[in-house]
């Protein structure tokens, strides 16, 4: 037995970068559960065959464009609509790309290349939570295991819980519904994002029109609600300015 | 194979969207792209969700739309209370459980 010292308490107590990512992603994949649920048995209803709906989980690696470009497919919409709405959906992760560069300037750039793939709403949420804090230190190395931890940790497990609904979504009790798992999870998403009047404006005009609108086919009531939201951001966002 | 087409269309362009900042990082978006790229997430997430939340098995009823609301209630003062996702929505879903079952009671099992 050799002595080798008091060891620096730090390297002891707190678990390297990439195992704080994995945990921040495991918790979320906990979250997630009921939506990958509800989705993956949503995804094998729709009369498109199951491993091809299951295939957006891996393509689009995103529950509400998944929903939304397959419930399109399923309601025969042509491909232009089926592309255009769930673009729309996703044009969302324009801001987090823009968002999340500043952060990873130090990152080799085939990793930034493997880290978009990444990219998605909580992976999005958990590493610019963690790379704001005061008592990050800034260092890309540290910076980009956490970010891949978490986020190999959210695709592994989104990929697991959609494919276990599409299997087994069919069995679960009536008297348990999941319906509600996808807008309860989109708004846990939108309440960090209310952050000043024109973010507010932005959701109460999208949200309403979009309601007003339901009842239009081919998911042009999404279409409409997000653009009328966009315009009502732009125009408080300039008042405030 | 339509569909799968279509889909790895909408993976590709979604990709580039993800890449389009993060593998330039130091390149600034356009400043007309700028404006807008804020208001995306509330306008996208609350086209998503207010449809959803009012009508969450296809149609707007009091029996629906009110144990829906609530649980968006829940969900919301979960999540500011704790900050916890996993607490947030599984308390919300479950206080929608508990609602729906309340008014099938009052409404004498109708569903």
């Amino acid at each position: 037995m050799t002595i080798t010292g008091h060891l620096p308490r730090r390297s002891v107590a707190e678990p390297s970068a990439l195992t704080q990512g994995v945990r921040g992603g495991l918790s979320v994949v906990l979250a997630y559960v009921p939506f990958g649920t509800a989705l993956g048995a949503a995804l094998a209803h729709t009369g498109v065959s199951a491993l091809t709906a299951w295939s957006s989980s891996p393509l689009l690696f995103g529950g509400a464009a998944q929903l939304v470009a397959v419930q399109l497919l399923a309601a025969g919409a042509p491909a232009g609509v089926v592309v255009a709405a769930a673009m729309v959906v996703n044009a969302r992760l324009l801001l987090y790309s823009a968002s999340l560069a500043p952060h990873a300037r130090g990152w080799p750039r085939r990793w930034r290349w493997l880290g978009a793939y990444l990219l998605v709403d909580p992976v999005y949420a958990l590493a610019v939570g963690r790379f704001s804090r005061s008592d990050d230190d800034g260092d890309p190395a540290r910076r980009l295991r956490f970010y891949l931890g978490a986020g190999a940790t959210m695709w592994v497990g989104w990929l697991a819980i959609t494919g276990l609904g599409v299997l087994v979504g069919g069995l679960l009790p009536a008297a348990l519904p999941l319906q509600l798992a996808a807008p309860l999870t989109f708004l846990v998403l939108l309440l960090p994002m209310l952050t000043g009047r024109a973010a507010a404006a932005a959701a109460v005009v999208g949200g309403l029109v979009a309601l007003a609108a339901s009842g239009l086919p081919l998911g042009l009531g999404l279409l409409c609600g997000a653009a009328a939201g966009v315009g009502a951001g732009v125009l408080a966002g300039g008042r405030d300015a | 194979m339509r569909e799968l087409a279509i889909l790895v269309v909408i993976g590709l362009g979604t990709y580039l969207m993800r890449a389009s900042f993060l593998v330039t990082a130091g390149t600034d978006p356009p400043r007309a792209l700028a404006r807008v790229l804020p208001h995306l997430g509330p306008a996208v997430l609350a086209a998503l969700v207010v449809p959803s939340l009012a009508a969450p098995r296809g149609h707007v009823s009091v029996a629906e739309t009110v144990p829906s609301l609530v649980a968006a209630l829940a969900c919301w003062l979960l999540w500011r209370r704790t900050a916890r996702l996993p607490l947030a929505l599984f308390g919300g879903l479950g206080v929608w459980w508990l609602c729906l079952g309340a008014v099938s009671v009052v409404g004498g099992g109708a569903p």
